[in-house]
């Protein structure tokens, strides 16, 4: 055997491939590693899946008014459409006599009468156009280009019915506008209630008294006016049946 | 009313089964009371004739204070033969048009004098309130109507009332402007300075007279006047003095100078003497002074920022701040006597004139007409929670008031005329 001889392809030898498997191996965990971290840095509130879900509402309004411009008061809501009945007029008795031609009939002139109404026509037609000009050329809404009319109507569905009982008695928050200013800072009354099942008041009473018999005459008038509310949810029926519940009133 | 900035917030505080659920509420929806006027029960033929005109002031006073929703006549269901005392009143009756308060009167001659009971009734509680009785020296059914009146804010509010005090104001005549003196309604009202032009008055301390400006001299000036008496020069520097106003204690008065193009502002004694001028803007123009409550500060109009501002500095010119930056023609500040806001008339985008308050403070400004022809020219109560103005809302210019917040605007209850730049008495 010479020193030139070709070594044997079958001699075992260090293989090549390792140090790719290492890299990888390295790499691999590195990215892990880093995709983690990223993740926890990056990460947004943890998600409660057995939370109701948020039903969030953004409305645009308008464009938002120049503040350079002075304040105008809000319009007033434009009251809903009267939908006055029209008064039932006594039927006609149909007109059941043929009119028979005769020698002496003469075709019929379009009477004054008609051309009053083509008149009336018109005009109906003029003012029609009138109106539609009117609306076209109504004015743009103003608001917060950000604002939401709706508001978010985010309440469990728990709390959904306490925001219904609030509802309720704030509509019917009406106080007399003869306590002071200097007065009205200080006021705060409680109002304790029980419902029936249908939402009905089974007792209602001041808790608290503000000390202003006219405030306090006229928060317990508001429950008392709201009432009664919609049937309670199911597991809510008993405690406000039993413990009821309060509503603290201020200014 | 508006106000919907009603703020909600439910706090359930459920956790604690034990605990009852506290919802908290506010954002109450303050309204006036529905008040029930019953019509004066007159004891004899000297008291019938004085019967119409004391129901008038006495309805009128409720209705414009803006406390109250005097509730329509028609709509009673009491017999109106009812008694004055709570044992004899049906309170259901007045429950059932919707009354939450009644006031009960009685009028009667007392030897030359008038002399009128008035009870106030709480319909829910079926109780008697107040009960005021007043006597007018001679026949004044309004005035005595007023007194009693005033006992009734007063027993709401625990402020005194403003049924009381004097206006002032001008009324155009053919072939000048008068000045006039009146009750609160513009009732009353006194003619104080005629002939010739008069303008912009203000009712002196004590309510007795007036002080204006005049051009019966040609160019304007400054003039005093008791009702009766003669006019006493408190300014005529021969160049256009005009607008004086009076400190609320009444030992000093501010008003305004001009020239061609500039106009500055004075302070002098109330009588005129040692005037001290306390701005100094070439070329612009300083007017309409008006003091704060305290007698420390002025508010006025001033163009120095190229358009016509509310301005605020102390009485001596130090200090000077700019208080308006929305619109571009503010005027006529008007300080209120809570010193809280300061009303002011201003054109908006739509060239309409409309009163505005800006809060002295914050610099928030509110509106407080709108899309109701011109109003102008705003003064306030003396309890700073009415103001009077100028509208042109019923065609002609005509004086009205309404609350500090722009609520309830009423026209006073005056002839037939064309009626400018008012001045309410502190």
């Amino acid at each position: 055997m010479t020193a030139s001889a070709v070594e044997s392809l079958l001699r075992p030898r260090k293989s090549p491939v390792l140090p790719f498997v290492a890299a990888s191996v390295v790499a691999h965990v590195g990215l892990t590693v880093g995709f983690l971290l990223v993740s926890a840095l990056l990460a947004g509130p943890r998600v409660d899946l057995d939370a109701k879900p948020i039903k969030a509402s953004l409305v645009r309004l308008g464009k938002k008014r120049d503040d350079k411009l002075l304040p105008r008061k809000e319009e007033p809501a434009p009251p809903p459409p009267s939908k006055a009945e029209p008064a039932p007029t006594p039927a006609a008795a149909p007109d059941t006599a043929v009119k028979v031609p005769t020698k002496d009939a003469k075709p019929e002139k379009p009477s004054k009468d008609a051309k009053a109404d083509a008149k009336d026509s018109k005009s109906k037609l003029f003012d029609a156009l009138n109106k539609t000009s009117r609306a076209a050329s109504a004015e743009e809404l103003e608001g917060d280009p950000d604002g939401d009319a709706n508001g978010d109507s985010a309440k469990q569905e728990g709390e959904r019915y306490y925001a219904l009982l609030s509802n309720a008695v704030r509509r019917r928050y009406d106080v007399s506008d003869t306590i002071s200013e200097a007065e009205r800072k200080a006021l705060r009354a409680e109002v304790a209630i029980k419902l029936g099942p249908a939402g009905e008041l089974l007792d209602v009473g001041l808790s608290h008294a503000s000390g202003n018999e006219l405030f306090d005459g006229a928060v317990v008038a508001a429950v008392k006016k709201a009432a009664p509310f919609g049937p309670p949810p199911e597991h809510l029926r008993e405690q406000l049946r039993k413990q009821g519940v309060v509503f603290a009133f201020t200014p | 009313m508006n106000r919907t900035a009603a703020v909600l917030s439910v706090l359930v505080s459920s956790a604690a089964l034990a605990q009852q659920p506290v919802i908290e509420i506010s954002g109450a929806n303050f309204r006036p009371m529905p008040l029930a006027v019953a019509p004066p029960m007159a004891q004899d033929d000297a008291a019938r004739a004085a019967a119409v005109e004391f129901d008038s002031a006495l309805v009128f006073d409720m209705t414009a204070c803006g406390l109250f929703q005097v509730l329509d006549r028609k709509s009673f269901l009491a017999d109106a033969k009812e008694g004055v005392t709570a044992a004899s009143i049906t309170f259901s009756n007045w429950s059932n048009v919707g009354a939450e308060s009644l006031i009960k009167t009685q009028l009667a001659a007392d030897g030359d004098n008038l002399r009128a009971d008035l009870r106030l009734f709480s319909v829910a509680a079926g109780k008697e309130e107040l009960k005021v009785s007043e006597t007018w020296t001679g026949r004044e059914p309004r005035r005595l109507a007023h007194k009693l009146a005033n006992a009734v804010y007063k027993y709401f509010t625990k402020e005194p009332g403003p049924f009381e005090s004097r206006i002032t104001f001008v009324r155009k005549v053919a072939g000048g402007k008068d000045v006039y003196l009146a009750d609160w309604d513009g009732k009353h009202a006194v003619p104080v300075a005629t002939g010739n032009i008069n303008v912009l008055p203000t009712v002196m301390p004590g309510g007795g007279g007036v002080a204006f400006t005049s051009y019966r001299r040609g160019k304007p000036d400054l003039y005093a006047q008791r009702v009766g008496g003669e006019p006493t020069v408190l300014s005529a520097t021969g160049r256009m003095t005009s607008g004086v106003a009076y400190s609320p204690d009444g030992s000093r008065i501010a008003y305004s100078v001009a020239d061609a193009e500039n106009a500055e502002l004075y302070v002098a004694k109330a009588d005129g003497s040692g005037p001290v001028k306390v701005t100094d803007t070439k070329f612009f123009l300083n007017s309409s002074p008006s003091w704060s409550p305290d007698g420390k500060k002025l508010a006025f109009v001033s163009n120095r920022a190229g358009s016509p501002q509310i301005y605020v500095m102390n009485a001596d010119g130090s200090d000077v701040k700019r208080l308006t930056f929305q619109g571009n023609y503010n005027t006529t500040p008007a300080w209120s006597p809570k010193g809280d806001l300061i009303a002011f008339t201003a054109r908006d985008e739509r060239n309409a004139f409309d009163l505005f308050t800006v809060n002295v403070t914050n610099g928030k400004i509110t509106r407080l007409t709108q899309d109701a022809k011109g109003n102008e020219e705003p003064s306030f109560a003396p309890n700073g929670r009415l103001i009077l103005f100028v509208s042109t809302r019923s065609g002609g210019k005509q004086l009205f008031v309404m609350t500090h917040e722009g609520n309830n605007p009423v026209a006073l209850p005056m002839d037939k005329g064309e009626y400018t730049t008012p001045d309410w008495g502190r």
